[in-house]
């Protein structure tokens, strides 16, 4: 049984939803990279980035 | 780890070499109940069926290739159990150690102190291959959230679980900040719709545009204009004198739009309920929990040591805590999750409403305008409780409401009684403008903040959503394999009963649970329905279902013990379901059932049989493979180094082993005892059966051996009496050498010089073999005369 790791299965799922912003994954690749405690943190400002002015 | 030639588990995984890891060889040193050294065979990976009776030392072999694979023994794992890893009786001379040979890259040797690192595991932690009895039900009778938990362990998507935890709580946050940035909206919109109730661009502007005109201002073309500093000076150019008569009706104005919080005792007594329940005192400590389990994960801890306060602690235990504990957090958190917002809200609505009127009471002041004090708000109180957990006071917050309702009557009617009774001059009605002015930009800010954060909040919605989906389904897709398997093998087991459609099921977002199908109903979980065999039924086939469905290098399967609630029928079916399901697998089967035992190895011939016939507390446990040569061999290293007392003790030992053995093969007449006490016979007793036979069936052999026999009865009260080691005329190394070469004589008589196995072990004593089946007894030579 192949196993996924979060990045294979976050970047399997964005490719199955339609309109998401442009760079919306590259920018999530990155904050798994770099992990870190406030990951949660990170991932609220990419989508308030992500929402525009 | 011990010694220079430690291998361990490779930490590489191969998907190439699947399920076909096997053991062929099980070495046990100075480890729980052997005192020496113990050697199982499992050839080239056979299956094999343990019988003993309890307490003969049959499920050390568990515990070995338990600490072995896992890096520990769960049952030890509880605090004052852990030293039982060592040899249970005392002081040995060996160091304590497990040794296994597989056909694959698994094999290796472990010692005390195990300080093999966490990622040594990595590779085969979520294979399963261990069942005991003691611990058959446990997945059953876990909580749906504990059995989602232990299932994403398992298969390995904690990872992906942990990212989809990360990923709700940005969700929720965006969720309080888009939640305060529309109340902010909500506020703005009351002071600018005065009554009218429609607020959008469009009225604002034509109301702009009528008063602009009523006081021949130019009215503003769009909305942008009136948020411009530049038109608003020139359009309305306020002085200073006008503006504090605008200022005093600016106040009233907001005086007006006063409202007290709104507070739901519901949400109270909700919050009140699950702050003094027993689940919630692990809240403090979930920060806590959450960064030793990344500590564990990432290996950045000193082992052995909590990684949080530094006291010394069980690895294992520690770690097995923390899961316990993680699961515990998780369920009192969605449970508070709810509650916590709504309470979160009231306390910023209290804070607010106290900031907001203290401005107002402040604004007064310098217009000479005595308001009453404002009223103290428990909001400070409730945010303590927040993060403390605590019950919240509600009589106190009903009583604050109702204070904060009572002080904006009486300031509007200071307020009132206070504005100027004449009505406003043109310079106080364009200060009034400017105000407006002002408003309107704050709201227009206001709406663009809110906006943005439901844009966010909804990329997040629908990111998160689809991820737990995606999770969701693909757990479906895993629990739908295992469950056809598992039903397969429980209607094996069961066939002809009215249970069916047995199957593990997702239950709601983050559970999962067994069911079953009882008469027409659907149970779940089943434990209403099933009786302990039922439901212990279920647990070998989930437990076999899952090894076969997830295991990528283990390929053997270890059951200890688990058909103590079976009645006869049911442990056939069980017996058979082994043999003839799972042959590609190797199967160790642990048993202290007879029948169990006879009715398997019928069943499965090719797989090898061992029986523990007694424990000892000097020599360990006995079976009936005896190892009088290995014993031998020791004895020979210990006189080697000059401890004659301790060859002298193994030399005896390795003599009542041989002598017991051949007893055993000739069904030598010996007195009757019962059970384990047979194990326990003197050596001169054993010769007196062997000579009786020898006698009446090999007189011939009886008499070449004779000589030796007596040597050897010498030895026994000398060389190797181990009371007349301790005197002074305690004999010297080179008797006790004459006496091991004697036993190895006596050994060699009874051995297949071929296969080295001996000569009628097993079977019947009228036609007895070696395992080659080249040596016969009596031996040709030696035959009796008829």
């Amino acid at each position: 049984m192949h196993r996924p790791s979060a990045q294979e299965f976050l970047q399997a799922l964005l490719e199955t939803l339609d309109d998401l912003p442009t760079d919306l994954a590259r920018r999530f690749e990155e904050i798994l990279k770099n992990g870190g405690a406030d990951r949660s943190q990170a991932l609220r400002q990419l989508f308030e980035e992500f929402a525009g002015d | 780890m011990a010694g220079p030639t430690d291998r361990r588990p490779s930490v590489s995984s191969s998907r190439n070499s699947l399920v076909t890891e096997k053991v062929q060889r099980l070495v046990m040193r100075a480890f729980r109940g052997i005192p020496g050294e113990m050697t199982v065979d499992f050839g080239k990976g056979d299956s094999m069926v343990i019988y003993g009776d309890n307490g003969t030392g049959k499920s050390t072999i568990a515990d070995a290739l338990e600490w072995y694979f896992t890096g520990g023994i769960d049952f030890l794992s509880h605090e004052g159990r852990q030293h039982a890893v060592r040899y249970v009786g005392g002081e040995s001379d060996e160091v304590t150690s497990v040794e296994i040979v597989t056909n694959g890259t698994l094999g290796g040797r472990v010692g005390i102190p195990d300080e093999r690192p966490v990622e040594t595991f990595d590779a085969i932690r979520r294979e399963t291959f261990l069942l005991r009895g003691r611990t058959l039900a446990d997945f059953i009778n876990k909580t749906k959230t504990e059995k989602w938990k232990a299932l994403v362990e398992i298969l390995g998507l904690d990872a992906i679980e942990d990212l989809r935890e990360d990923l709700q709580r940005a969700r929720n946050e965006l969720r309080k900040l888009s939640k305060a940035a529309e109340e902010e909206v909500r506020t703005y919109r009351r002071a600018l719709a005065s009554g009218s109730g429609d607020v959008s661009d469009e009225t604002v502007l034509a109301s702009l545009q009528q008063i602009c005109s009523a006081l021949g201002v130019d009215p503003p073309e769009t909305l942008e204009h009136v948020v411009d500093p530049s038109w608003l000076t020139t359009a309305v150019g306020a002085s200073a004198v006008v503006a504090e008569g605008s200022d005093r009706e600016s106040l009233l104005a907001e005086i007006k739009t006063l409202s007290p919080p709104a507070f739901d005792k519901r949400a109270g007594e909700a919050w009140n309920q699950i702050a003094s329940s027993d689940r919630a005192k692990l809240l403090p400590r979930a920060s806590l929990v959450r960064e030793a389990k990344r500590l564990f994960e990432t290996g950045s801890i000193d082992k052995g040591h909590c990684p949080l306060c530094g006291q010394k602690v069980d690895h294992k235990s520690l770690a097995k805590r923390i899961e316990g504990t993680l699961v515990d957090v998780m369920e009192a958190s969605r449970g508070l999750e709810d509650v916590r917002d709504a309470i979160a809200q009231l306390s910023d609505e209290l804070e607010s409403a106290y900031r907001r009127r203290l401005s107002i009471l402040n604004r007064a002041g310098t217009m000479g305008l005595e308001l009453p004090p404002v009223p103290e708000l428990p909001h400070a109180r409730l945010r303590d409780c927040l993060e403390n957990l605590a019950p919240i006071t509600i009589d106190a917050i009903t009583s604050a409401v109702s204070e904060v309702r009572k002080w904006d009557r009486s300031a509007g009617t200071l307020a009132r009684k206070t504005a100027p009774a004449e009505p406003s001059t043109r310079d106080t009605q364009l200060v009034m403008l400017a105000g407006l002015c002002q408003q309107v930009n704050a709201w227009r800010l206001a709406e663009k903040k809110a906006a943005r954060a439901g844009r966010a909040l909804e990329l997040a919605e629908r990111v998160f959503d689809a991820y737990q989906n995606k999770q969701k389904e693909d757990l479906t897709e895993l629990l739908k394999q295992i469950s056809r398997r598992v039903a397969q093998i429980y209607a094996t087991l069961h066939p002809g009963e009215d249970l069916e459609a047995v199957s593990v099921e997702p239950w709601t977002a983050k559970g999962v649970e067994l069911a079953i199908d009882f008469h027409g109903s659907r149970q779940r979980p089943p434990h209403g329905v099933l009786s302990e065999s039922h439901l212990n039924s279920l647990a070998i086939a989930l437990f076999l279902a899952m090894a076969e469905t997830f295991n990528q290098r283990i390929g053997f399967l270890l059951l200890d013990d688990v058909i103590n609630s079976f009645d006869v029928e049911h442990r056939g079916r069980l017996a058979e379901l082994l043999a003839d399901g799972f042959s590609e697998r190797q199967l160790i089967v642990l048993t202290h059932d007879q029948p169990f035992f006879e009715h398997l190895s019928r069943r499965a011939p090719a797989w090898r049989r061992l029986e523990f016939t007694s424990w000892s507390h000097a020599s360990g446990p006995r079976t009936t493979l005896y190892e009088t040569r290995d014993i031998l061999q020791h004895a020979r290293e210990r006189l080697d180094r000059g401890d004659i007392h301790d060859a002298a003790a193994r030399a005896r030992r390795a003599l009542e082993e041989l002598l017991q053995e051949v007893c055993e093969a000739l069904w030598a007449p010996l007195p009757f005892r019962r059970g384990q006490a047979n194990d326990k016979r003197e050596i001169g007793e054993l010769l007196k059966g062997l000579r009786r036979t020898l006698k009446e069936r090999a007189k011939l052999q009886l008499e070449s051996i004779e000589p030796l026999l007596k040597n050897l009865e010498a030895d026994v009260g000398a060389a190797l009496n181990v009371a007349v080691h301790a005197s002074r005329d305690r004999p010297g190394g080179s008797d006790v050498r004459a006496a091991l070469e004697r036993i190895a004589a006596l050994d060699d008589t009874w051995s297949c010089p071929e296969c080295r196995t001996r000569v009628w072990h097993r079977g019947n004593p009228d036609a007895g073999r070696c395992k080659c089946g080249k040596s016969t007894f009596p031996p040709v030579r030696l035959l009796t005369a008829p």
